[in-house]
């Protein structure tokens, strides 16, 4: 099945970093909810969570917009 | 030593350069624009797929502005609750688009008629509650709201008769106070 979470994550993530080869999603399914694992390069941190977590925030939002299909929630942990 | 003969006609040739190349610089940032514009619709128009939301992105000349307008059967669910969904493309686009550029060149997502209905029902809220403020002669709290939210609401009430508005409070939880002049300050939660 397609994983419209996970698209999104990756899209964004490889607009904003310098190193879009080092963006990597690792999805961790649980009962009520699916975690996606971010990690990008170090350097690039800064660039997908944004000053006072604005760019991370903004993401959150449109991942709750997409709406499960499933019923479970898609949270998105930045790895540092 | 300079001479002055020499140095006039150089001085306007500078000049004719000038026109020139300012002509020149205003060509090519239309030219930017337009480039930034098209840029930012095909991420936007990705967003959209991405998210399945059935919707165009459609680039509106509006003055210096550039502002991109989603519509089709499903804007709805890209304005989303309270418009915080298109709120959340606008910040990420701009984010994506504006990346590696020196100069930020702030780009505006609409749908439809939305941003002008919003700005609309804030003016009107705020002036339904400076009235109260008035009456009451309290000073009266507004919910949190984003700093563009805010603005619009400091500007309508700016040449209203009685109050004054003010921002307290830090990040996501900074609201707006109306404050009744006139009136001994006091604090109303």
């Amino acid at each position: 099945m397609e994983d419209r979470a996970r698209e999104l994550i990756e899209y964004v993530a490889r607009a904003l970093v310098d190193d879009a080869d080092a963006v990597e999603v690792n999805v961790v399914e649980a009962d009520r909810a699916t975690m996606y694992e971010l990690s990008v390069d170090p350097r690039d941190l800064g660039k997908v969570i944004g000053r006072d977590g604005r760019t991370a925030r903004a993401l959150r939002t449109l991942l709750s917009a997409l709406g499960s299909p499933n019923g479970k929630r898609a949270i998105l942990d930045i790895l540092d | 030593m300079a001479d002055d003969r020499d140095q006039a006609p150089r001085e306007g040739a500078l000049l004719v350069d000038d026109d020139e190349s300012r002509e020149r610089k205003a060509k090519r940032s239309r030219d930017d624009d337009e480039a930034l514009a098209d840029e930012a619709a095909n991420v936007l128009e990705d967003l959209l797929d991405i998210m399945d939301i059935d919707a165009d992105v459609h680039i509106r000349e509006d003055g210096d502005r550039i502002v991109l307008d989603v519509r089709g059967p499903e804007a709805g669910r890209a304005i989303g609750k309270k418009g915080q969904t298109l709120d959340a493309l606008q910040f990420l686009l701009n984010r994506i688009v504006n990346r590696d550029a020196d100069e930020q060149r702030h780009i505006i997502v609409d749908s439809g008629d939305y941003r002008e209905r919003h700005d609309k029902s804030l003016a009107n809220l705020a002036e339904r509650e400076a009235k109260r403020a008035i009456q009451s002669g309290r000073t009266i709290t507004l919910q949190p709201m984003s700093a563009r939210d805010r603005r619009v609401i400091h500007l309508s009430l700016a040449k209203f008769e009685g109050v004054t508005t003010e921002s307290s409070g830090e990040g996501m939880r900074r609201r707006i106070q109306i404050i009744p002049t006139g009136a001994p300050r006091r604090s109303r939660r």
